[in-house]
């Protein structure tokens, strides 16, 4: 008999534990009788907007042809001119109506994308941009926090405290109402500002450990080569660093896109207040807060899938 | 080449002070071989660190080919371009495959063409007989190998000094020989060097000179001959007793 320990009665114990929570969540909104909408949800994302076409000439409609899914209405002018054809996807006129000029006569349809793709669209970008700008920062003040000059290192440590010794939201509140006041900053500035301070001390604290943690070894053996502290870092200890300090730094990336929801205090649209305009007018509370918690999933897991590829990538050389 | 002039170290930590190397002098000619031996922590490790100005010093002067290392005109990483640096775990750097380690100085400090610093690289690796391996990862080399592979490294930059700080002592029994025998060639090539081991044999049969340290301090400096079979310092018939 092989020495090997069973495990499906645990795995069937995690399924029953699943399917106990979810059907605990299903009674919890039954008891409070709560109407699923699911079916409001889809438009949010993508919906197809009205465009009313209108008659360019007072007169008379003579004639309405069928082109497939649309129809031309050919509008015969009451001052004798040459009859003028409007292309509409649903008609709203039968033949021997009268118009006048301005009337409308049909709808063209067009996609148009909804506030929810739009929200993650900016929480998206919003994200990189501050994460690029605090990856930068963050390098910057790691090196200063390692360095031995005194003025430098005093100075990351105190960028570091301030930062993580306050709250993010009082952050971007200073951000955008002190900060943003004296220099006339746009609210999208403060907010990647904010969150680029922000997210660049915790890495500048990963960028440091990471350094800290390289052979003082590596150090020597570049320095013995007649390599400047400079080359020393540039080309042996920070890709090895980097290397390293790649999970916490996935950690980091995948706080900044949820703590970039924050934003939405000082009226940047991005996922979550996107989410809270919607419930204004659909009132469908509980199916938009649950797919905006899907949609952040849905971005961190392919940003976390990303960043184990990369990992693998780099583990090469191991 | 090498000139040591009363080089002090100390150490200093938890309210302790450790003179590691104390008021040490010798001079190294050109094409000489000096090795270094002594008890651990005799402060030989320390003292050859000093040389290339890996470790700062106290007190004491420190002259390579001329220019003094804590001249304040000087810049350390000249010098260090001419002196070459063996260390006990080898230090190679693992992200790089074993050509970019012995090209990687070449480029970035002596601005060699890309093709240029490959040649010499796979001249080296040859010499050191590891051609075979230059595409792979130090990871995946024995201590012997990787140890040779930082000779060539070391080597690459076309020193004028080499040192050695005990480069076998990492390494499996059998791994040694190899090594050594790298060391013994580049020795008969004229190669100025200063080593420290615990390899005998090789200061028998290789050493110009032998330097023996205990407590930070040169007690002996004689032909290997007269130091193996008559050594002067009590100290010093103390340790040959210990480890012959």
């Amino acid at each position: 008999m092989p020495l090997k320990r069973r495990t499906w009665p645990w795995h069937l114990l995690l399924a029953v534990i699943l399917i106990g929570l979810t059907a605990s969540l299903w009674i919890a909104t039954k008891r409070i009788n709560y109407e699923w909408r699911w079916d409001r949800v889809p438009q949010y994302f993508a919906y197809r907007a009205e465009l009313p076409q209108d008659s360019p000439v007072a007169g008379r409609i003579s004639a309405i042809t069928l082109a497939g899914t649309s129809s031309h209405i050919v509008i015969a002018p009451d001052n004798e001119g040459t009859p003028v054809t409007v292309t509409v996807e649903k008609s709203k006129v039968a033949v021997g109506d009268t118009v006048a000029e301005g009337d409308p006569v049909g709808d063209e349809f067009e996609w148009r994308i909804g506030p929810l793709t739009q929200g993650l669209w900016v929480t998206i970008w919003l994200s990189f941009i501050s994460g690029l700008f605090g990856l930068f920062i963050g390098l910057i003040t790691g090196l200063c926090r390692v360095s031995s000059n005194p003025t430098l290192r005093g100075l990351a440590i105190f960028y570091i405290e301030l930062i993580r010794g306050t709250p993010l939201l009082v952050q971007i509140f200073i951000f955008y109402f002190f900060i943003g006041t004296v220099l006339n900053l746009d609210r999208t500035v403060a907010g990647i500002g904010a969150l680029a301070l922000f997210v660049g001390a915790y890495i500048a604290e990963i960028i440091r450990a990471g350094i800290q943690s390289i052979h003082k070894g590596q150090t020597e053996a570049a320095r013995s080569l007649g390599m400047n502290p400079f080359q020393t870092m540039a080309y042996i200890v920070l890709p090895q660093a980097f290397k390293r300090v790649l999970p916490p730094l996935a950690g980091q990336f995948i706080s900044l896109i949820k703590d970039s929801s924050l934003v939405s205090v000082i009226a940047i649209t991005d996922l979550t207040k996107s989410g809270r305009e919607i419930i204004t007018s659909s009132f469908a509370t509980f199916e938009i807060w649950f797919t905006v918690a899907l949609l952040y999933l849905l971005v961190t897991s392919v940003l976390s899938q990303l960043l184990f590829w990369l990992e693998r990538r780099f583990a090469r050389s191991d | 080449m090498i000139k040591v002039k009363n080089l002090v170290k100390v150490f200093t930590g938890r309210g302790q002070t450790v003179r590691a190397v104390d008021d040490a002098s010798t001079e190294v000619a050109k094409g000489e071989v000096v090795v270094i031996i002594g008890p651990s922590g005799s402060g030989k490790s320390t003292f050859l660190r000093c040389l290339n100005g890996l470790e700062e010093f106290d007190d004491g002067q420190v002259v390579i080919d001329g220019i003094d290392i804590a001249g304040s005109k000087t810049n350390l990483n000249t010098v260090r371009r001419e002196v070459g640096m063996v260390f006990q775990h080898f230090n190679l750097f693992p992200h790089k495959t074993v050509l970019e380690n012995v090209t990687l100085a070449q480029r970035v400090v002596r601005k060699r063409k890309a093709a240029e610093a490959e040649d010499r690289a796979m001249q080296l690796l040859i010499k050191v007989g590891i051609a075979e391996k230059a595409q792979e990862y130090p990871s995946r080399l024995s201590g012997g190998q990787q140890q040779r592979v930082a000779i060539a490294r070391a080597l690459a930059m076309d020193p004028k000094i080499m040192l050695f700080d005990e480069p076998t002592s990492a390494l499996d029994p059998e791994m040694v020989g190899e090594v050594l025998d790298v060391m013994k060639q580049l020795a008969g090539e004229g190669m100025t060097m200063a080593v420290v081991t615990h390899e005998m044999g090789f200061a028998r049969e290789v050493a110009d000179r032998v330097l023996f340290m205990d407590a930070g301090r040169i007690l002996e400096d004689s032909p290997p001959e007269q130091f193996f079979t008559a050594p002067k310092e009590p100290r010093a018939q103390m340790f040959l007793r210990q480890v012959l």
